[in-house]
């Protein structure tokens, strides 16, 4: 009886040392410590070569004795995925923890439409009435979601009344920092101060942190692996600006297969605006635009219209002068007439 | 302790149990659906090219699961092997809600009205079964529509001469053919004096049903689609049928047998809950629709005084005639590149080769194939490139984006010794007897499937392909998606074991709503045909239920 | 700095005895050796020599590594097996030689040329279309699984790692 007591105390003992112990070397070190465990080496060599490698394991990965023996448990039993991912409640954690460094960005994110809540967006009468909601939903929406449609609205039809079956998410924003971000990707440290975005490409670098959340992976796939879809009027592929950012844009407001403009969700400038790219006029973290116009067209537009009034807006289906597709032969079906504006206006790269 | 009786037990929600359930649901009487899978949605497979139920070297995606699930296979030297439904030559059907039709291609072929009449179109083949259904393509033709309406089939047959009459088109015109495959495809085809047109899909060109047009993406046959384009019996009349409020769907449920009275009237069926509890479900009419495989195993597996080697076995043509069809076709390279990234992939057919091809007893349709993702391509190679080494990466490097597969799925001859019993010996998780296949097809089988692959080449060839090569088949049994014809629809019971309604000849209330019944499989993908005579067998008991006062 | 260290060495020793300081070898069944010899192998299958990433480069012996935890475990005796006995033919400098000499060691096995005394009766026959299948789709299956990296095999085919693709009803036209 003594010597099992002695052997239940030691045990006990033994568990008290190493619990802390164990919390310690993960989180001592940094990297360094973390890398131990195979499985997340190869994680956190892409993190020692990442523009982050200065930011600490801890102070972005939840880090708590507890979760750090679940993960020695994972690891000894060996039930640890393929590929080691962030959890959905560990990505939603992150864009606060992003915007700690990046505030002004993160301000912008949060006053544009990219912060759509889970509720605004998958509690939409009118859409859910005409539109019934999907799995496919989740590719642009709510993609790091953990389940299928059923596991997130209910009913799934388009009767209603609906509800989320996950009342935690009704406030979240579907579309975190990690949707277009992936903290891992090889880059230098930012240091000093970076200029802000111009209106031409070749003015912003496309930030080597720029990766879509690919649901189906489960992984972020890299700006240079999202392609720029060739963009047909009937036969005619549209001239289209190389910023391989808008690779970004184009997996959520795409065309639909074949690639005919207007299709789908596609917003491809073509007429008086085509070849520009989209971060031409959309700030990717804001996303409003109206005030771009005057970027470029200083007073009034080319036509002598105020642009700031004009009905240019994308939500306008009727809209003739809809900014993406808006020709000179809209307005003007007998022919262009002759230009009226200086030639010290603004030049448009493409 | 015996659950409330209910009219109906219907045994399997895959393309046929739903479509029973749903018809007798919706003439008011109350119905439980038993299936041994679950509900699945498109977030578990996430289009995982290794773990699908196309390529499954990592298992399958929808069910059945590796553990618990053997079967044994007898090859052609004799031997048994245990096998586990992620193997090859288990035959495996997907065991889900929706079965096969949540994943599948979803080929939706009327079988041609001579696929009903092969004996007396061809005569007998030696060492064969080979014969005659005891119903018509124009007794199906009702049902057919029904199918294709309720379930949604997009396409054009139009062009197609070799086929039976339709009073009503399809309801949904085909997925934008443009395709550079369909174009070169069409086009030869016209040279060659052939009569293409644009293959019958259960999938959404344009919304139906209250459910989106497919987006075309590379994934298609194997995968649940994200969108709900394909339309599955999980995503139509199970919905119908669960909405009525007279369907209770119980998954997790593993049916072990059908309990009979001594005379031979079944009085429900015993199964396994989702807790691998047993229970007794009582019932007036049991529906068996498992697949051709299951279904023999489920019969087999209910044994009584008056059918001691198992139901509608008295005269052994249970478990018997076990077909699929042999899918046999040519690849050819093109000088230009092939590969536009626009799914599904297969879009055009031409059935001249279905009947009619001299000294052969049968044909084939033929089509051009889905999408092959990488891991489906790997291993494709002509005759003379190496498996691996740079030549064999070499020439996918090259060749993968420029390949064109043209195959059909060859009507088999039924053999008597083709056929799955139960093993003497492995049991499943549940201690249920599993199933023992043996056998093979018939050689003539394979000479027409050869035919074929003439025919496929030279599509190709007139399609430009500069470098072209044959894959005929073997003689290895057949079953697998298509599986068919283990428990034979006819009048005699001393030839068959249902009769041409689905019941099985030696019990008056027991049907089988499957494929099971095909007396032969048709030179087509069998799903519709599956669904047709659901409902043909629904409406059927539905009035009988009616007559019986129920 | 000195107390940290000294922790770190005192956890190390309680929690990491297995694991020990191997950055470097992200393996998770395989040995450093036996990883090592999977690669040289899976390299002379899908070699780079060409200038085009190979098997090295996808990583496909990670993706076998991952899936003999899970999946591949039953086949776990027959792979190591496999790797002891072609290095035993090379003594012991399997991942040394060329992969030209590789190839021809591997042909042999393919054959099922190999000595029986190592191999089994079937001369390596069975083992060597495990590992190439299993290379394969390492190389040219989904990189969820741990192969494919960096979707090298997919961008050397010409296909887009994700596809453009929108849905849904049309604006304007």
């Amino acid at each position: 009886m003594k010597t099992v007591l002695a052997i239940a105390m030691a045990v006990a003992l033994a568990g008290l040392l190493l619990a802390p112990a164990t919390d310690y070397a993960y989180k001592a070190g940094g990297g360094e410590a973390c890398a131990r465990c195979h499985e997340i080496a190869p994680q956190v060599e892409a993190w020692m070569e990442s523009s982050h490698r200065e930011v600490r394991c801890e102070q972005c990965h939840h880090s708590g004795m507890l979760t750090n023996m679940r993960r020695v448990r994972d690891h000894w039993a060996g039930e640890v995925p393929a590929k080691p991912r962030m959890k959905h409640a560990d990505v939603l954690a992150m864009t606060e923890r992003c915007r700690s460094c990046h505030q002004q960005e993160y301000a912008q994110w949060r006053n544009g439409p990219h912060s759509v809540t889970f509720e605004s967006l998958f509690l939409d009468k009118k859409h859910n009435s005409e539109r019934i909601l999907m799995d496919d939903c989740f590719r642009c929406h709510g993609m790091h979601f953990e389940g299928g449609i059923e596991d997130l609205v209910q009913p799934v039809n388009t009767e209603g009344p609906w509800e989320l079956k996950r009342a935690d998410l009704k406030n979240t924003p579907a579309l975190p920092c990690l949707s277009c971000h992936s903290v891992h990707r090889t880059g230098q440290p930012l240091k000093g101060h970076v200029r802000k975005a111009g209106i031409s490409w070749r003015e912003e670098i496309a930030r080597p942190s720029l990766a879509l959340f690919d649901r189906r992976s489960l992984a972020p796939v890299a700006l240079g692996d999202l392609p720029l879809p060739v963009v047909y009027e009937d036969e005619r592929p549209v001239k289209m600006s190389p910023d391989q950012r808008q690779g970004l844009c184009y997996q959520c407001h795409a065309p639909l297969a074949g690639g005919q403009i207007k299709s789908g969700d596609d917003r491809t400038p073509m007429g008086v605006h085509e070849g520009l790219s989209c971060l031409a006029c959309h700030d990717h973290h804001r996303g409003t635009t109206r005030t771009s116009c005057a970027t470029c067209h200083p007073r009034l537009s080319n036509c002598g219209l105020d642009v700031e009034t004009m009905d240019t807006t994308f939500a306008n289906k009727e809209s003739k002068h809809n900014i993406h597709w808006v020709k000179c032969a809209d307005c003007h079906p007998k022919g262009v007439p002759p230009k009226r504006v200086s030639s010290s206006s603004p030049r448009l790269a493409p | 302790m015996a659950l409330e009786k209910v009219n109906a037990v219907v045994i399997g929600a895959g393309a046929a149990g739903p479509i029973v359930a749903k018809e007798l649901a919706v003439a008011g009487f109350r119905v439980v659906l038993l299936e041994r899978g679950r509900w699945h949605s498109p977030w578990e497979c996430r289009k995982d090219d290794l773990r699908n139920q196309r390529t499954n070297v990592l298992g399958n995606a929808f069910g059945p699961e590796d553990e618990g699930n053997p079967r044994v296979l007898v090859n052609q030297q004799g031997e048994a092997r245990v096998l586990l439904p992620s193997e090859g030559g288990y035959n495996n059907n997907a065991a889900c809600v929706g079965g096969g039709t949540l994943s599948y291609g979803a080929m939706a072929w009327r079988f041609h009205p001579d696929d009903f009449r092969t004996r007396s179109r061809y005569g007998m083949v030696a060492d064969s079964t080979l014969d005659d259904w005891p119903i018509t393509y124009d007794d199906l033709e009702p049902y057919y529509e029904k199918a294709e309406w309720e379930i949604g089939v997009s396409g054009d047959d139009s062009g197609n001469p070799f086929k039976g009459e339709r009073r009503k088109p399809l309801p949904m015109p085909p997925v934008k053919p443009d395709s550079i495959e369909h174009q070169l495809l069409e086009k030869a085809a016209r040279k060659l004096g052939l009569h293409p047109f644009h293959i019958p899909m259960l999938r959404n060109s344009v919304p139906y049903g209250g459910r989106p047009a497919c987006m075309r993406c590379r994934w298609c046959v194997g995968f649940a689609c994200e969108v709900d384009a394909k339309c599955g019996t999980q995503n139509t009349v199970l919905r119908t049928a669960l909405a009525t409020g007279n369907l209770e769907l119980r998954t997790r449920a593993m049916t072990k047998e059908i309990l009979l009275d001594p005379g031979g009237r079944a009085r429900g069926v015993a199964y396994f809950d989702e807790n691998d509890r047993l229970q007794e479900q009582p019932a007036d009419v049991v529906v068996v629709c498992g697949g051709a495989t299951e279904s023999a195993r489920l019969l087999l597996n209910s044994r009584s005084k008056a059918h001691p080697r198992g139901l509608g076995n008295n005269s052994d043509w249970v478990g018997r005639n076990l077909q699929g069809h042999l899918y046999t076709g040519a690849f050819g390279l093109m000088e230009q590149r092939t590969y536009d990234d626009l799914g599904p992939g297969a879009s055009i057919a031409i059935c001249d080769y279905v009947h009619g091809n001299p000294g052969l007893a049968g044909g084939a349709m033929l089509a051009n194939e889905f999408i092959r993702l990488p891991v489906q391509f790997m291993n494709t190679r002509p005759p003379g490139v190496p498996r691996w080494g740079l030549a064999a990466k070499e020439f996918m490097k090259r060749n993968y984006t420029r390949a064109i597969a043209v195959q059909g799925p060859t009507q088999e001859i039924p053999v008597w010794d083709a056929r799955c019993e139960l093993d003497p010996e492995v049991k499943d998780r549940w201690g249920i007897p599993v199933l023992r296949m043996s056998g093979g097809r018939h050689a003539h089988t394979v000479e027409i499937g050869e035919y074929i692959t003439y025919k496929a080449e030279a599509w190709l060839q007139a399609a430009g392909a500069i470098q072209t090569w044959r894959r005929g088949g073997g003689r290895g049994l057949s079953g697998g998606q298509h599986q068919a014809g283990t428990a034979r629809m006819g009048h005699d019971p001393k030839t068959s074991a249902v009769d041409a309604n689905g019941r099985v000849h030696e019990s008056e209330n027991v049907y089988v709503a499957d494929a099971s019944v095909h007396v032969t499989n048709g030179a087509f993908n069998p799903v519709l045909t599956i669904m047709a005579i659901a409902y043909r067998a629904g409406e059927h008991i539905a009035r009988e239920l009616k007559g019986k006062g129920i | 700095m000195k107390r940290r260290s000294f922790f770190l060495v005192a956890s190390g020793a309680l929690t990491g005895a297995g694991c020990g300081h191997r950055r470097s070898a992200p393996f998770r069944t395989l040995s450093e050796s036996e990883a090592a010899t999977l690669e040289a192998w899976c390299d002379a299958l899908i070699p780079s020599t060409d200038g085009t990433p190979g098997a090295k480069e996808a990583r496909t012996s990670r993706y076998i590594d991952i899936q003999l935890t899970r999946r591949f475990r039953k086949f776990r005796p027959q792979y190591q097996q496999a790797l002891a006995a072609i290095e035993k033919m090379t003594g012991g400098r399997f991942t040394e030689i060329s992969v030209e000499e590789r190839t021809v060691l591997l042909e042999k096995i393919e054959k099922g040329e190999g000595d029986k005394a190592l191999w089994g009766p079937d001369g390596g026959r069975e083992v060597f279309n495990l590992i190439l299948q299993h290379t394969l789709q390492g190389f040219y299956g989904n990189p969820r699984h741990g192969g494919n990296h960096d979707y090298v095999s997919w961008r050397m085919l010409g296909i887009p790692v994700v596809p453009v693709r929108g849905r849904g009803v049309a604006y304007g036209a």
